[in-house]
């Protein structure tokens, strides 16, 4: 069926210039992005091949696995520790609430990390039928590339297969890194963290993005003291300020120390655990220490230099509005291009580089309100705008709309958290640019007003819809006071 | 300068559901304090028929140019208001930050409601909306014991749940949010009178034999449980007892199919009651969305709870042992500790004086009003329940606001109806907004349908038959989303933020173009590519007739 959709419809370019090509489109890596382009390319008649590492959770440069970061070692198994680790306060909650339950809870770690193996093993078997039954046909082994159209595949037995390809598109996504510190090798990436044999009962945590916040949730709901050190003065760089200050009040509150600006500048093994020194002189002893310090990109093995397709300093392979890379033949979406690292923007990069490539309908990614979560407990979701990013851009004054509420569960469960939620208005055209909110759900209900924002929902628009009671979300369509109006100054209206 | 006052205190006033869950009490701004202030230098000894003398004049000019033409009178409230639940407290609350002086009467508190007990707050605070979801939180818990099992967590001795901590939290909680609406009004400048409210005349309202003259009168008095006449319908209880129980029920029978009883089936069966659920038709929830009906059904099912279609209540008997049996058409079940009725409610209309002034009433004893919530009678107005257009309270503050704003506002304002979504807090709960299927069908012919039925993953590692069902209608000559349905976890948080998008008028396209935030659930609304069926109607259409299947892309 796809070969003759092949003949059939759009490809006689193909046909007529390049027939002599093992392949139409030959893909390094099947994590999101690369499986969505082979697969998406496939449904366009392409002959699509596929080459992936042998999966295991933990990657390097010699293993990696059909899924991807996400599936194997990133969103899928976090959310599931997430899952489990939210339990931790959902069950002190329920006592309020009439339930008995024993003083100390039992939890089985080893229990939680077996079910989280067979489950991305079971998503790791999806995955590859999902490209069997698009017809794309997956190599295990390591590719390179040797030349704008040439691709060398080193399977297991290291026997080397070469292919020639019309379109080579690199999906390697990228990897966990270590800060140069001495004693870094005593430390973990989220790689090793995802499948440790044993729950720490201390852990230590180095960074302040959504990787660092997340972990410390996860092991903080299971029980664990948890240290947060960040160089920031809060987590979560490039969020909204504001919402910043409440993830760090929240896991505060939850136990998780945090140590704010502060770096780690060494780990020293002792008979206990590891030893950790920061600058500021601070001095703890941990069984586990988390660099949660950055990715980078998978660029290094591909053989890159060789053909000439360019990186930028962070080791990015640069592309254009297209995906496309310096040499017109190849092609990169995803992590390893380093523009926005979330699935779903892979998905959509794979997507538009198939309708690009295959589909004869040029395609470019847009990435105006891309909605996002961290899945700290409770998690922030924002779309849009920050505040800041909203005063800065703006060319007329900006609104805020905050709403800090006790959600009607803590009512009798009587934990103290507060979710806030926020709109971030233009007071001109009334549109709404940005939207916050931490606190329980706050992912599932930020995917709706997304496609309102993405639409350029107004501020009317949302008050015109009616609440959903009781919820939480419902506190968006009935925000009527404006905190503040910030004015933007320097900024003369052309039109006055 | 009026004008600049009266604008001000609806930016600062908050709003109701905030305050609901806003702990400790945030309220008053500052704003809002001293406008009441303004107009109401003596707000502390205030009496009704002391009305500020700058108010009044304000009011006089206003309603002359406004639309009633009437003769300038002295009366003591520019608005009196029967009933404090949602509507008639966001009414009187508005009217008053409009400038109006404004009275409401409301019953004694009580968590049962009856002609002469109600309480400030109404059905949702009271009997309706809050408890009901305060005992869905408590009632969950045992699903996310199953689920934790899953996951790793281990209980020496199974969870067991203590009923009277349940109900004595949650009553602490009600007599709270009573209070924080008492000050709500108060705050406001509103005169809060306890005591039944009757209508003397088109401009008096007698409470227990006190009178009271107003410009305006508001009813909003609700709706309360119905229970049909049958042979022992006096050991039924209704839905307000059955937030109240002292003790646990051991056996529960719940008569009635609609949301009511679904939410209580799914409490009690998280509470670990036998629950059996007796149904008239062959489904649960009527006027939902066939699939949803037939989806949230098998889901109740598989946690436990009986149903019983087709069967229609005749009698119930009380034995020696004190246990009930409920007969129906198609036979007789025992042992029921506790049979509840959700069998609909009915507007609270009887000794309000209606009759006597000509306000028409419908069949089923509901206010008639026009589009801008006034009765047959021009000085008296009716929202909420009592009118039984759609009885939910963000739909009630809808009405009560917009009330507010065509009397005291100068700006006539119809709520608007279209696209309101809700909720059924069954478990797993249902989200909606917009058409059904059969009804887009009917409305526009031709649309497509994206379907997504999964286990989500939270399911995959508990082990639970859970699973969620998702539903797109989009018309297929606009590409407009006409209704998006949900049920599974999370679907009233997650639907709100589509209704936006509904309400907008947003296309299937828009929805496409935005990305999904994964993981989530919701994503799966913005990542439905390919139609699960095609219906046309015209044959000329796409050349095929009815309904094309197609399997949905992963």
């Amino acid at each position: 069926m796809a070969r003759k959709m092949l003949v059939d419809e759009g490809m006689s370019q193909t046909n007529q210039e390049e027939a002599h090509y093992d392949f139409d489109l030959f893909v390094i890596g099947a994590g999101s992005g690369g499986v969505r382009a082979a697969r998406f390319s496939a449904n366009f008649g392409a002959k699509v091949g596929i080459c992936e590492l042998p999966f295991h959770p933990i990657s390097s440069e010699v293993i990696g696995g059909v899924g991807g970061t996400c599936v194997i070692r990133g969103c899928v198994p976090k959310k599931i520790l997430v899952y489990g680790a939210a339990f931790g306060g959902e069950l002190e909650d329920a006592r309020n609430y009439g339930w008995e339950l024993n003083e100390k809870l039992n939890f089985n770690w080893k229990k939680l990390l077996h079910k989280k193996t067979d489950e991305i093993i079971r998503l790791n078997g999806i995955y590859k039928r999902l490209l069997s039954n698009a017809g794309v046909k997956l190599f295990e082994g390591e590719g390179k590339i040797v030349g704008p159209n040439e691709v060398e595949v080193t399977q297991l037995d290291g026997t080397k297969l070469s292919y020639s390809a019309k379109h080579i598109l690199i999906a390697t996504g990228s990897r966990a890194h270590r800060p140069p510190i001495p004693g870094q090798e005593l430390g973990i990436t989220s790689d090793e963290a995802l499948s440790l044999e044993d729950l720490p009962k201390r852990a230590v945590i180095f960074g302040g993005g959504y990787i660092a916040v997340e972990f410390a949730s996860i092991w903080r709901g299971l029980g664990a003291d948890v240290d947060l050190f960040f160089r920031r003065e809060l987590p979560l760089r490039g969020f909204d300020d504001e919402m910043r200050a409440v993830v760090a009040r929240n896991l505060e509150a939850r136990g998780i120390n945090l140590h704010a600006q502060t770096n780690l500048t060494e780990l020293i093994k002792t008979d206990n655990g590891i030893k950790v020194i920061t600058d500021h002189g601070v001095e703890l002893e941990a069984d586990v220490v988390l660099f949660a310090t950055g990715r980078l990109p998978n660029s290094k093995r591909l053989n890159l230099e060789a053909v000439g397709v360019e990186l930028d300093n962070t080791g990015a392979v640069k592309v254009d509005e297209y995906s496309r890379t310096n040499i017109s033949s190849i092609w990169a979406v995803g992590d390893v291009t380093n523009r926005m690292n979330l699935t779903p923007v892979a998905l959509m990069e794979g997507t538009c580089f198939a309708k690009t490539a295959f589909g004869g309908e040029s395609s470019k990614p847009d990435y105006s309100s891309i909605p996002c979560a961290v899945f700290s407990i409770p998690p922030l979701s924002v779309v849009g705008l920050s505040e800041e990013q909203a005063i800065e851009k703006a060319n007329s004054d900006v609104l805020v709309f905050t709403s800090t509420f006790n959600p009607m569960k803590n009512t009798i469960s009587g934990r103290q958290e507060k979710t806030v939620m926020k709109l971030v208005v233009d007071s001109e055209t009334d549109k709404v640019l940005g939207a916050s909110m931490c606190g329980p759900d706050a992912p599932e209900i930020m995917q709706g007003i997304a496609v309102a924002l993405k639409c350029g929902a107004t501020k009317a628009q949302f008050d015109s819809t009616v609440g959903i009671h009781p919820s939480a979300a419902e506190e968006f369509v009935t925000m009527r006071s404006v905190s503040r109006r910030i004015t933007v100054r320097g900024k003369p209206k052309t039109n006055l | 300068m009026v004008s600049t006052c009266l604008t001000a205190p609806k930016l600062s006033a908050p709003t109701l559901q905030t305050l609901c869950r806003n702990l400790p009490l945030t309220l008053p701004s500052s704003t809002l304090y001293s406008f009441s202030r303004l107009l109401s230098p003596s707000t502390s000894r205030f009496r009704h028929h002391h009305v500020p003398l700058q108010r009044r004049c304000l009011f006089s000019t206003r309603s002359k140019s406004g639309n009633d033409a009437e003769p300038l009178r002295d009366y003591d409230f520019d608005l009196f208001t029967i009933g404090a639940g949602s509507g008639g407290v966001r009414a009187s609350r508005f009217a008053a930050n409009f400038g109006a002086s404004v009275a409401v009467c409301e019953l004694p508190f009580s968590t049962i409601s009856s002609e002469t007990t109600g309480g400030v707050g109404g059905t949702c605070v009271l009997r309706g909306c809050v408890p009901k979801k305060l005992m869905v939180y408590a009632s969950k818990y045992s699903h996310e014991f199953h689920e934790s099992n899953g996951f790793g967590w281990k209980y020496d001795t199974k969870p067991k749940h203590d009923w009277s901590t349940l109900v004595a939290n949650k009553n602490a909680e009600l007599q709270r949010l009573t209070g924080i609406y008492k000050n709500i009004l108060n705050n406001a400048g509103v005169t809060l009178i306890e005591g039944r409210g009757k209508i003397v005349d088109p401009h008096t309202v007698d409470v227990d034999g006190k009178l009271y003259t107003a410009r305006h009168i508001l009813i909003s008095v609700g709706g309360r449980p119905f229970i049909p006449e049958i042979p022992g319908s006096e050991y039924a209880i209704d839905s307000d007892a059955a937030l109240d129980l002292s003790t646990k029920p051991e056996k529960v029978a719940i008569v009635g199919g609609g949301y009511i009883a679904l939410e209580f089936a799914g409490i009690f069966n998280g509470l670990k009651s036998e629950v059996h659920v007796f149904i008239r038709q062959k489904k649960v929830l009527r006027g939902f969305d066939e699939e949803i009906r037939d989806f949230v059904g098998d889901q109740m099912s598989l946690r436990g709870i009986e149903f019983h279609t087709e069967e229609a209540p005749q009698a119930i008997v009380k034995s020696a042992d004190g246990s009930l049996s409920l007969t129906t058409n198609k036979g007789t079940v025992e042992g029921f500790s506790h049979i509840m009725f959700a069998t609909g409610r009915r507007p609270n209309t009887k000794n309000l004086g209606l009759e006597s002034v000509g306000v028409k009433t419908n069949k089923n004893g509901a206010i008639e009003v026009d589009e801008y919530s006034r009765t047959t009678v021009p000085s008296i107005w009716a929202v909420g329940d009592v009118t039984d257009r759609i009885n939910l309270t963000p739909v009630a503050l809808m009405e009560g606001g917009a009330l507010a704003k065509t009397l005291f506002q100068n700006e006539p304002t119809k709520p608007d109806y279209r696209a309101i979504p809700s909720a059924v807090f069954s478990q797993p709960p249902i989200g909606q907004v917009g058409l059904t299927e059969e009804q887009a069908i009917k409305e526009h012919g031709d649309i497509d349908v994206y379907t997504a039925n999964f286990r989500p993953l939270k399911a995959t590692l508990s082990g639970l038959p859970d699973r969620v069902f998702m539903k797109l209608i989009v018309c297929a000559r606009t590409n407009k989303v006409l209704g998006l349905h949900m049920c599974g976890e999370d679907s009233a948080e997650i639907v709100q933020g589509f209704a936006v998008a509904v309400k907008a008028g947003l296309t299937k396209v828009d929805f496409d173009a935005t990305v999904g935030i994964h993981p989530t659930s919701a994503e799966e609304f913005v990542t439905m590519r390919t139609p699960t069926r095609k219906i046309r109607q015209s044959p000329a259409a796409e050349g095929k007739m009815g309904v094309e299947a197609n399997a949905a892309g992963v």
